[in-house]
């Protein structure tokens, strides 16, 4: 066994010629296609990282985002539920004045009504105690009365007052006759006399007509052409029964005030 | 029985020869350089990478690990020349599988010349990497003293080397031939087998070891580190 020194050498340059070859075609490709690789795998890295943050930024934007939202739509909730809520009171207020109005206007209906009622009935027994009166009045107006009648009636004559005298006695000169009614039926010496007291008031020769009206109760008028004097029970129940009205309207507007004022206090008491 | 490739001469030419040694050697350069270059023809950047390529990236990745991992630093500058030991003995002897082959690596010529490259390349990569006043103070070291010893290792180391691709290769083929003279059937091929292995763990020694001394000409000499290395490699041996 020795060793070939020409082989030896010839194996050398094999060897050599083989690393050059190999370095060639083996080891600088594949290490450069690695590396290659490896940057691309560092690059695409690179950009899976920088992907990450921008969608990390993204979302904490967003999520940001999503609680100042949050927060506004709590902002909103709340200043709505105040709208409400004052809506409410204001409703509620209104509700409250209205329900007192229709109260207080119903009351004062009440009110009107019963001073209305009130005062229909004090109307009405009044007028009631005077037809009673003027009834009784009748009843008993017998021929005593009327002669106490026609002596008023011929007072009443007598004591004219001038103005009325004179717009008779003008009435008189105008016409021929006077007309003369009275409540109860008068016999031929009262009807004469007061006749006479006519002629004598007016100082004129006058042709004198009775008549008996029931409406007079008691007493007589004197009709002259378009002038008319009366001296009766009936026109002093007339007169009675209008001031009787006028007492009670007074009246009733008078309680009608007063219980304006009671009103209004009993309701500022509760509150 | 012709156990060595050298002996057998295929053509003489004014008393050169050319022995089967560099015939089966140019066959293996052959082999591997045009499978390399086949594939590499056709490198892809992207994800989808073919069979072949993923088979080479995973031989050359894992070359550069193991020199990365002699701590030497630096590994691309020392892959061309370890990957190419470690390529070239493996393929010499996995092609035993062929009929009629003889591997290169059995010829003790061959043998010596790769060990004559290891001795030529290891002072020339510490020179690259320290400067030449650098490389030839690690002869004086720890003292002048010890001038002729680092010569002496320097000599046992590219014989030792020499011997021990040869001795290995050989001896597998040698044990083939006895053995197929005692059995001829079954043994022989369990043998091609082990050859197999043995061829596979010959090529990573010896690459190992190539860097192993390159590393620790090229390090700055801390005490022991080196021959630490070396004795546990040894070991494994």
């Amino acid at each position: 066994m020795q060793i070939d020194w020409l082989t030896v050498a010839a194996q050398i340059v094999n060897f050599l010629v083989l690393v050059w070859l190999l370095q060639r075609f083996l080891y600088r490709p594949i290490t450069d296609a690695i590396g290659r690789r490896e940057q691309r795998i560092a690059d695409r890295l690179n950009e899976a990282r920088a992907a990450r943050g921008e969608a990390e930024e993204e979302a904490e934007t967003l999520r940001r985002r999503q609680q100042e939202l949050e927060e506004r739509r709590e902002d909103i909730l709340s200043s709505a539920r105040d709208e409400a809520r004052a809506l409410r009171d204001r409703m509620e207020d209104e509700v409250r004045k209205e329900v007192e109005e229709k109260r207080a206007a119903w009351r004062d209906h009440l009110d009107a009504e019963r001073a209305a009622f009130l005062s229909s009935l004090q109307r009405r027994a009044g007028h009631r105690i005077l037809d009673i009166t003027g009834r009784i009045l009748s009843e008993y107006a017998d021929t005593g009365i009327s002669e106490r009648t026609v002596a008023t009636f011929a007072e009443r004559l007598a004591a004219l007052d001038p103005q009325t005298r004179d717009r008779l006695a003008e009435a008189a000169s105008d016409a021929q006759t006077a007309m003369v009614e009275t409540g109860a039926a008068l016999s031929g010496a009262a009807k004469g006399r007061i006749t006479r007291a006519l002629r004598e008031a007016l100082s004129a020769e006058i042709d004198v007509e009775y008549r008996e009206d029931d409406g007079i109760v008691i007493g007589a008028r004197l009709t002259i052409g378009d002038v008319t004097a009366e001296w009766s029970a009936a026109r002093y129940l007339d007169r009675l029964r209008v001031e009787l009205d006028e007492v009670i309207d007074a009246g009733s507007h008078a309680g009608q005030s007063g219980r304006d004022h009671d009103a209004d206090a009993l309701d500022r008491a509760p509150a | 029985m012709e156990i060595s490739p050298d002996a057998w001469v295929i053509y003489e030419w004014r008393g050169l020869r050319l022995t089967a040694t560099v015939v089966f050697t140019w066959a293996v350069m052959a082999v591997l350089v045009i499978g390399c270059g086949a594939v590499t023809a056709r490198l892809v950047d992207g994800e989808k990478v073919s069979r072949r390529q993923v088979m080479l990236e995973v031989v050359v990745t894992r070359i550069r690990d193991q020199i990365d991992d002699m701590g030497s630093g630096d590994p691309d500058r020392y892959l061309p020349f370890i990957g190419t030991l470690f390529l070239f003995i493996a393929a010499s002897n996995l092609l035993m599988i062929v009929p009629g082959y003889q591997p290169p690596t059995g010829s003790l010529s061959t043998a010596a010349a790769l060990a004559i490259c290891v001795l030529i390349a290891v002072p020339l990569f510490s020179i690259g990497r320290r400067g030449l006043p650098g490389y030839l103070k690690t002869y004086i070291r720890p003292t002048p003293l010890m001038l002729p010893f680092n010569l002496i290792s320097e000599a046992s180391r590219t014989l030792a080397l020499a011997i021990r691709l040869y001795g290995n290769v050989m001896s597998g083929t040698v044990i083939v031939g006895i053995l197929i003279s005692v059995a001829p059937f079954f043994f022989p091929v369990l043998l091609q087998l082990l050859g197999l292995i043995t061829g596979l763990i010959q090529a990573y020694i010896f690459a190992v070891l190539a860097m192993v001394y390159i590393a620790s000409a090229t390090r700055e000499r801390s005490p022991g580190q080196g021959d630490d290395a070396q004795i546990s490699l040894k070991k494994g041996d």
